[in-house]
């Protein structure tokens, strides 16, 4: 198995400039920021609430942006191009996430600054956003791969955006025990669990089924991701 | 390792619907190897499969005398070129920067993307945007792109059916003088003179099945005539067979000053399709 850094390197630099025009993706990296400076704004109590410009800079820049641009290449048949490369399956993967898992470290410090959120144990919580960003990037990548165009990525991806974004909400909003339980499995659920426990001088002990269940969420996605890529990258 | 493809009685089938049917041919080192049938014939079908991004059904597949499959290695990629049916180039991205990240992929020096935009006459534009070319442009793109590494084994998925003569003309003195480097081509096209230009053996594919296979030559021998066909100065045209009464007949108009033009009633490539299949190469 093969493994360059010159490869992945180049991947990086062609999605950096393809990035700067494209205005699709420079409105989905703004779009939380506004999110995020609106919510601080908001008066709440709600734990959900308290981490909601996080999950939303993870969801709408992790997801979207990484979707929309796998769905872009798919759809003008670049990717297939790329696989007929020397690059490996891995270096394309890695290549095509490490701009969108900057982009969105980048948001989410922004969304955090913007709407004033305390961050009390760093340790910890960069341990939860990265695991986060695997997941929401792993995400994006199965989104983009299912989506046969730039703009099927936000039908397949919308009921992701608002489930795992308003899960709380639409838990109270259903008052279902089973609808509850379920959300509760949710990785936006558990970091917003893992977050308020930190806030509360909690420590490992206390968030330490959160991160388990972010860490089983992060492992699924990227097998699925695989996948699904494994699947996709052939014609039948 | 004498040939650079054999294939044997391959087969394909889409849901049971055969594509390709017992195809059976070899692609020996610096040959430039014709595959010709009309649109749907399965010719994109057969470059996917000899390129590893479609898995045949049944028979056999060798690419530098090894199973196709090998070709999913990497390393095995930087030996082949490939100009599909989609351009797949970044619009957004001038010529320059879309060539650029295919050379660090193939490791190739940035200094060789001038010398192939020179051969496809696009040195001028390489600072446009993908998006702002014309149909035309973006496949010298594509083929600039699929020459860059200068491949050992070239697939072309008709490369030049959406170019002017003059480019087409141009494009082909760059396969010619590739193929003197040593690259081995496969060139699928419906074009047939194109496949005479170019081909040293050419394959008709008719519903899926090889329907002849041999070079330009032996094929307008084979199926043509043997007549000659003479056109006088008076404006009339007769044909006369390659025996001795055409012999004397063709002396007699010589001798009597009456003879304009002379032509062998070779048939095109074209034709011999026609004649063979009964469909033209569209």
């Amino acid at each position: 198995m093969t493994f360059s850094m010159r490869r992945i390197r180049a991947i990086i630099t062609k999605d950096w400039k393809d990035l700067l025009k494209n205005s699709y993706i420079l409105v989905s990296i703004l779009l939380p920021l506004g999110f995020a400076a609106m919510l601080s704004r908001m008066s709440t109590d709600d734990s959900s609430m308290l981490s909601m410009p996080i999950n939303l800079a993870l969801v709408m820049t992790g997801a979207f942006v990484q979707a929309s641009m796998m769905a872009e290449e798919k759809e003008r048949s670049t990717l297939r191009v790329l696989l007929l490369s020397p690059a490996s399956t891995l270096e394309i993967m890695i290549g095509k996430s490490v701009l969108s898992a900057i982009i969105t470290l980048i948001v989410v410090i922004g969304s955090i600054l913007i709407s004033g959120i305390n961050i009390p144990e760093l340790f910890y919580f960069s341990i939860m956003i990265l695991l986060s960003l695997i997941i929401f990037i792993s995400l994006g990548t199965i989104i983009g791969l299912i989506s046969r165009t730039v703009m099927e990525t936000s039908i397949v991806g919308l009921p992701i955006l608002i489930i795992f974004t308003y899960g709380s909400m639409l838990s109270s909003m259903f008052n279902s025990p089973i609808i509850a339980e379920s959300i509760s499995y949710l990785p936006t659920e558990n970091f917003s669990s893992a977050l308020v426990s930190l806030q509360g001088s909690g420590g490992f002990a206390e968030i330490k089924w959160n991160l388990l269940n972010m860490l089983l969420w992060a492992i699924g996605s990227v097998i699925l991701a695989k996948f699904i890529y494994g699947k996709r990258r052939l014609d039948k | 390792m004498k040939y650079q493809i054999e294939v044997n009685q391959l087969t394909k089938a889409f849901a049971n619907k055969p594509a390709l049917n017992g195809v059976s041919f070899q692609i020996k080192r610096g040959e430039i190897f014709g595959f010709l049938g009309p649109s749907g014939s399965g010719k994109t079908t057969m470059v996917k499969i000899l390129t590893a991004q479609l898995l045949h059904t049944s028979g056999s597949v060798k690419v530098f005398g090894n199973d196709v499959r090998n070709l999913q290695n990497p390393e095995q990629m930087k030996r082949i070129g490939i100009l599909t049916d989609n351009s797949g180039l970044y619009d957004r991205l001038t010529i320059y920067d879309n060539l650029e990240l295919f050379c660090k992929l193939y490791n190739v020096d940035v200094k060789r993307i001038e010398e192939v935009l020179e051969e496809v006459n696009l040195l001028q534009d390489k600072k446009t945007a993908v998006k702002q070319l014309s149909k035309g442009m973006k496949q010298r793109v594509t083929l600039a792109r699929a020459i860059l590494h200068k491949p050992e084994l070239l697939f072309l998925d008709e490369p030049t059916s959406a170019l002017d003569p003059t480019n087409k003309q141009q494009i082909h003195t760059v396969l010619r003088k590739l193929n003197e480097a040593g690259t081995t081509i496969f060139l699928s096209t419906h074009d047939m003179q194109e496949a005479e230009d170019l081909c040293n053996q050419v394959a008709f594919l008719h519903n899926g099945t090889i329907v002849e296979l041999d070079t330009p030559q032996s094929l307008r021998v084979k199926h043509g005539d043997s007549t000659i066909n003479i056109r006088l100065k008076n404006g009339t045209s007769v044909t006369v067979g390659l025996d001795e009464a055409g012999s004397n007949a063709i002396r007699d108009y010589m001798n009597n000053g009456e003879l304009l033009t002379i032509h062998s009633n070779e048939p095109t490539l074209g034709d011999i399709f026609i004649k063979l299949t009964g469909r033209a190469l569209q």
